[in-house]
């Protein structure tokens, strides 16, 4: 039974391809009896993505590669590589730095990921309105996702000012006290919180691609059964929209932790103040490039990596609970 | 077209754009070509100044000397550098901050010049450098070898405005350098005097705070004899009863004036980023800071009919001797440079008394080679900063330099704000910096580290 009461049937998806009587089993023979077109087609074919190939190679698996076998070294850069074993590993968990930035990595997640989410599905219902107007409002809620991090990150510093900031501002004119966001270990991670949130836009875009996929036909049964938009929203919207809800959240999380550019900016770089807006990646960074410890980065950037795959696998388990996939069926 | 008469098209296309990119890339070269990471951008014409002089002379006939302007995103980031040397494009020379110059070093980023020395000067390595202040010296030297010439020095003072001294009642004399030396005590008070705090508790005016502009762990520190290594020992000495004394000096003044305020009055009156002549100093909202001779420049330029004046810095007790410390920039050769007599000469120009006789007098800061202090080779504004000299020494030359000077930084930072108590900030520096160090077993510096440098004119 799916999560919006309908059974689901048994049509092939049409992304399956037609099984043939006649297609041998094995790749090996199969491409032994490709015809001569084909062969060239499939060189041709190789040829044109060989860029793409060649830069996954070159740029993603050798780096990755290198990095898991830098992490066992000390390496500056310069000298060769000294074999060190564990012991990064071993300093990593006893390094104080690398444990606050972990905390504060993990607070920005566990607020930011939900929170963008959120706003992330309200730009998509907005977007999603039937009313004459809504390509304007769609270029009007995803305009701010196109503001680099960098210069957000400035802006933000105006916004806040605690004397002339548009923020104490209107906090002055409801009587509230001047806050100085920026100045404070919990404030800055929030200021960095809510800038994150200006890059919605992209989520929202991928949350509307999935509401126009919910076939219409569900809503007017549903509208015909007497539900409201509330009970159509959790009964049909919401359900629906997990398998898409799930790939936000996926990267979403992904991107909590690697947080950088925001807070680099709006702390000069050190994190500060009191190492507050110090996330893992400004940490990882500071101990590669600004220490030249590339062996202890390197081993800081496989604890992310690892940190990253154990969070996603964990969703995608948790998303059996939660994910409907009866969308084509329906 | 067929297609395969456009797949061989593309590929030469292709390869034509990766050779004319790689061929835009490589300039002249040569043993009579030097490629030199400059000075900023703003600084340009320094440099040049004394690359003009140098062709100038008979050494200099023929030479091409290329200034390109690396910009840095940070004092400790070795990044755009580490990636030159390793990817065969070092510059040949580099303006570099001397205090990472040991860090640089150990980590096989730099070549000795001692060698140079021997090869190209009739007198020994240590003779030659006799010619450069000594705890400048000592800041470029690892492992007994000498990483480069220094080129310029500074020493932190007191930065203060006369007009809201005098505004605030106080008697300019006690900040005449000539007349008296202030107290801590009397820092306070005076401080005190000039703040002034609006109906919803935000500073107006404000006096002083030590955690800002350079009011580092290291700018009290040496007052109060703390001590970063023991060469005795070979051990990081960050938790000794010296450094806590340090952050409490910022958690006392913390207590009377509190970071957030203090915070909150600079984000309002001089933000991050915000450009040099939106300074809280400037706008008559700040009594005083703690600067160096660099901002001679700045204050002449973006203030100058404001009568902002420098003073020692403060001290414990009235009879003791103002302690500070200098920086500086110097001149050193990465790994992979072209390493000529040519550069040398160029080198030993640049960074020697012709070179900072051009430069210093317009950088504001103080030159390093004792001819060019002696003949006054520097803004006369800058003269108090030369009576410093004697009792200034450099940041301590540490392979793990930057980590020790991050970790001080934030926790001066942490003590203001009260997160963390003197003694654990102490101990938290203690805890990160000295494994990193336990790589550098046995490790000393300098034996004339930490001792008074001879400095000429200065009393």
């Amino acid at each position: 039974m799916s999560a919006t009461g309908l059974s689901s049937t048994s049509a092939p998806s049409i992304a399956e391809p037609p099984s043939t009587a006649t297609e041998p089993a094995s790749g090996r023979r199969r491409r032994r009896g490709m015809t001569a077109t084909n062969k060239r087609n499939l060189r041709t074919g190789l040829l044109f993505i060989s860029p793409w190939i060649v830069g996954v190679l070159v740029f993603i698996l050798y780096p990755v590669t290198y990095s898991i076998v830098l992490s066992f070294t000390r390496y500056s850069g310069m000298d060769a590589p000294t074999w060190v074993g564990v012991q990064n590993y071993i300093t990593a968990f006893t390094d104080p730095l690398v444990a606050k930035a972990t905390s504060n990595t993990i607070f920005f997640a566990l607020i930011a990921v939900p929170l963008g989410l959120l706003v992330a599905l309200t730009l998509a219902i907005a977007m999603n309105q039937n009313v004459r107007e809504v390509a304007l409002y769609r270029t009007i809620f995803y305009a701010p996702s196109l503001i680099p991090a960098f210069a957000m990150s400035f802006i933000f510093i105006v916004f806040l000012n605690p004397q002339f900031g548009l923020f104490n501002q209107v906090l002055n004119l409801f009587g509230g006290p001047n806050i100085n966001l920026l100045g404070d270990p919990t404030g800055v991670k929030i200021a960095i919180i809510l800038m994150a949130q200006f890059g919605a836009g992209n989520a929202a875009l991928i949350f509307l691609a999935g509401l126009r996929n919910i076939p219409k036909t569900i809503y007017e049964a549903a509208r015909v059964d007497g539900a409201g938009p509330g009970r159509q929203f959790v009964a049909i919207t919401f359900p629906l929209l997990t398998p898409v809800l799930l790939f936000n959240l996926i990267t979403g999380v992904s991107g909590a932790l690697q947080v950088f550019t925001e807070a680099y900016i709006v702390t000069n770089g050190t994190g500060d103040p009191d190492a507050g807006a110090l996330f893992y990646m400004m940490y990882l960074y500071k101990t590669a490039f600004g220490f030249a410890e590339l062996g202890y980065a390197s081993a800081l950037a496989v604890l992310l990596f690892l940190a990253g795959l154990a969070l996603a696998l964990m969703i995608f388990w948790l998303s059996r609970r939660f994910v409907n996939y009866d969308v084509e069926a329906a | 077209m067929d297609r395969r008469e456009f797949l061989v098209g593309a590929g030469v296309v292709t390869a034509a754009a990766f050779t004319a990119s790689s061929c835009a890339r490589s300039g002249p070269t040569g043993d009579h070509v030097i490629r030199y990471w400059g000075m900023g951008a703003s600084d340009t014409d320094k440099d040049e100044a004394v690359r003009e002089a140098f062709l100038a002379t008979e050494e200099g006939q023929g030479m091409q000397i290329v200034i390109d302007q690396v910009p840095s995103s940070g004092v400790a980031d070795m990044s755009q550098i580490i990636t030159a040397v390793r990817g065969g494009t070092a510059p040949d020379l580099w303006w570099m901050d001397r205090f990472n110059a040991v860090q640089n070093a150990s980590i096989g980023l730099l070549e000795p010049i001692d060698p140079l020395i021997e090869e190209y000067e009739d007198v020994s390595p240590e003779e030659f450098k006799r010619q450069w202040i000594q705890f400048a010296i000592d800041e470029l030297t690892y492992d007994g070898q000498t990483y480069g010439l220094p080129t310029s020095t500074d020493a932190r003072g007191l930065l203060y405005n006369e007009n809201v001294l005098l505004e605030s009642g106080i008697d300019l004399d006690m900040f005449d350098p000539e007349q008296h030396v202030i107290t801590w005590d009397e820092l306070r008070e005076v401080a005190r005097r000039i703040t002034q705090v609006d109906s919803r508790g935000n500073y107006e005016r404000f006096g002083f705070a030590p955690w800002i502009d350079e009011g580092w762990a290291y700018t009290w520190g040496f007052g109060l004899n703390a001590q970063v290594y023991d060469n005795a020992t070979a051990t990081i000495t960050l938790d000794s009863p010296e450094w806590v004394s340090v952050f409490e000096l910022f958690a006392d003044w913390a207590e009377e004036f509190p970071y957030a305020s203090v915070d909150a009055f600079y984000a309002t009156y001089q933000p991050p980023n915000s450009p040099p002549s939106q300074s809280a100093l400037f706008s008559g909202r700040l009594g005083m800071t703690t600067s160096g001779p660099w901002a001679i420049q700045g204050n002449e330029k973006y203030a100058p009919d404001l009568p902002l004046s420098f003073t020692w810095l403060p001290v414990t007790h009235a009879d003791e001797p103002s302690r500070t410390w200098s920086g500086g920039q110097s001149l050193v050769i990465p790994k992979g440079a072209n390493v000529t007599k040519n550069l040398w000469e160029y080198l030993k120009f640049h960074a020697g008394y012709p070179g900072q006789s051009i430069i210093q007098p317009l950088l504001g800061n103080l030159p390093t080679n004792l001819r060019a202090i002696e003949e006054d080779a520097f803004n006369p504004k800058a003269e108090l900063f030369r009576q410093m000299l004697p009792n200034s020494t450099s940041r301590p030359p540490l392979p793990v330099g930057s980590a020790a000077w991050d970790a001080l930084a934030r926790t001066r930072g942490s003590v203001a704000l009260g997160s963390m108590s003197p003694t654990e900030a102490a101990q938290s520096n203690q805890a990160l910096i000295a494994p990193k160090m336990e790589l550098f077993a046995g490790y000393t510096m300098p034996e004339t580290y930490g001792t008074p440098s001879e400095v000429p004119g200065a009393q």
